[in-house]
């Protein structure tokens, strides 16, 4: 009973989370690329804006939830929720500190991983079922995207997991309380850019290409379930950031015993998904591809040299400095 | 292909550079309804009657910039009252179709109209796209007294075009003017035009020397 208790609370707790990232970060996202652009973003409503994004939920809401005639109904209706549900899943081992995370489990970096690797058969059934070319097209570069690169993410995740000697997130951030695990700068380059493309980023942003495919995956659908997409894209956003920092800048390390350990967590988080917008509105988007050879020709075998070279240091540098690390 | 590699790195990270740069400039948009930016001052935007202090129009109906209007949107109709005065019925044009060339002004004898600054022309009901500018009333006569109030203008600086634009419409409309221009506009014409062509002088000529030629090469085409 106790226990039911305590997941329904988590998972209230992490629903809440993603709901108000998603309110903060749609907000966040307009004002950054506008600022970019030497443009000023929304103004009008609330102070400098600021409640636009409420409006804009209020909005979608309250608009007709389009069917189209030829859509695979029960699939079209079951795919946002294929795509919205693993990320909120991923909430869970989100280390904020010491103690507050929804759950401490020793396969938690995995779990991540497993969990997000359900995101493209949602987004494959969502172009499917849109009965539509462009989401068709768009869902089938998402499917090959995200194969392609959950392998060199993991793998490029491997080093970190080799330094910390544990898969658990709170071990990996405890891991880091001396030096943040940045300064294996190959396996967080390639971690990055693995991710944003997992996180479907500008720079790859070819699953939606609103430019070429209108929406993507997402063309055919309206009011609250395109809500339900888009949320799940910005939530994906917060997870890879919030990945970044547990495995490469200290986790909720840093705050100098001043600051407490989730609002750190959550600034350098925010810190990451401010890069990760500008990069978005800066960068032009790669050919699909480029996409795939980057991902199989490059990134695949640096990731799994870098692993073999990290395995070797980690092993040899008690050795060479006389037992210590 | 290690050139290439190098090139492209740098590129991105030069790329990114400019974005920050960007990010902290001072922001180039103005907040539209709330605020707006001065307009250069021969913008040119909806067409409208030039007024004299007393809110009277300089329209003699020469049906010059009728003929001049390239979309063919002007629509000038006049009607005789009972005591034999001629009347303006409608003076109006469809700003819907109205590319802002400004042809009518160019080729208006009289300053009678002139582009202004109005800009915000978007409609909500399409039956308002037809603008009137002049209704029932009486047509003007082209008077001598019509050169001091057309020096005044150029006087403020700001209005110079509504005599330096009949200065060239005169010379080069005189030809068609004399054609086709209606019968009760023809004594005026040669009083009204050689003040206002020597008035403005060497001041507006000079000014209007590069564009003058400019103005001939279209009318001559289109009239």
């Amino acid at each position: 009973m106790n226990d039911v208790v305590v997941a329904l609370i988590g998972f209230v707790a992490a629903l809440v989370l993603l709901l108000l990232n998603g309110v903060v970060l749609i907000y966040m996202l307009r004002k950054v690329l506008a600022f970019l652009h030497l443009r000023l973003g929304p103004m009008d409503n609330g102070p400098k804006g600021t409640l636009q994004t409420a409006f804009d939920v209020v909005k979608l809401l309250t608009k007709e939830d389009v069917t189209p005639a030829n859509a695979d109904k029960s699939m079209f209706f079951i795919a946002p929720i294929i795509v919205f549900v693993p990320s909120l899943m991923a909430y869970i081992i989100l280390p904020f500190s010491d103690t507050l995370a929804i759950g401490h489990f020793d396969l938690g970096l995995l779990f991540v991983f497993a969990v997000l690797s359900i995101v493209p058969l949602g987004n494959l059934a969502a172009g499917w079922a849109s009965n539509n070319k462009w989401s068709l097209i768009g869902a089938m570069r998402v499917v090959g995207a995200q194969i392609t690169y959950e392998v060199p993410m993991l793998l490029a995740a491997l080093p970190v997991v080799i330094m910390a000697g544990s898969m658990n997130m709170n071990d990996i951030v405890l891991a880091q309380s001396k030096i943040w695990f940045i300064v294996n700068i190959p396996a967080f380059v390639l971690f990055f850019v693995a991710g944003l493309i997992e996180s479907g980023q500008t720079p790859f942003d070819l699953i939606e290409a609103e430019s070429e495919l209108v929406g993507g995956y997402a063309t055919e659908y309206s009011a609250m379930r395109f809500g339900l997409l888009f949320l799940s894209e910005f939530s994906n956003l917060f997870i890879f950031s919030a990945m970044l920092v547990t495995l490469f800048f200290g986790g909720w390390h840093g705050g100098f015993g001043i600051i407490p350990a989730p609002v750190v967590f959550i600034i350098k988080t925010y810190i990451g998904i401010f890069v990760l917008m500008t990069i978005r509105g800066t960068l032009p988007r790669v050919r699909v591809d480029h996409l795939m050879s980057l991902g199989w020709k490059f990134l695949l075998p640096a990731s799994i040299a870098w692993v073999l070279v990290t395995a070797l240091v980690v092993k040899l540098a008690p050795a060479v400095f006389g037992g210590g690390a | 292909m290690r050139t290439y590699k190098k090139t492209w790195c740098r590129g991105l990270f030069k790329s990114m550079g400019i974005a920050y740069k960007n990010f902290f400039r001072k922001k180039i948009t103005v907040q539209y309804p709330h605020e707006r930016l001065e307009l250069p001052e021969r913008a040119r935007w909806a067409v409208e009657m030039v007024l004299d202090e007393d809110g009277a129009h300089k329209c003699t109906t020469c049906l010059m910039c009728q003929k001049a209007c390239p979309d063919f949107i002007i629509d000038i109709t006049t009607s005789k009252a009972e005591d034999g005065t001629k009347m303006i019925d409608t003076w109006r044009y469809d700003i819907g179709a109205c590319m802002m060339c400004g042809f009518c002004v160019e080729s208006c004898n009289f300053g009678a109209i002139r582009m202004s600054h109005n800009y915000e022309l978007a409609r909500t009901d399409p039956s308002t796209l037809t603008v009137n500018l002049l209704e029932n009333v009486p047509v003007a006569k082209p008077k001598p007294k019509a050169k001091p109030a057309a020096a005044k203008p150029a006087a403020d600086g700001a209005a110079a075009k509504p005599v330096a634009k009949p200065a060239d419409g005169d010379k080069t409309a005189v030809q068609p003017a004399e054609k086709v221009a209606p019968a009760g506009t023809q004594p005026a014409e040669a009083p009204a035009q050689t003040p206002v062509a020597e008035k403005p002088a060497e001041k507006v000529k000079a000014q209007d020397e590069v564009s003058v030629p400019d103005n001939e090469s279209e009318k001559g085409g289109d009239v």
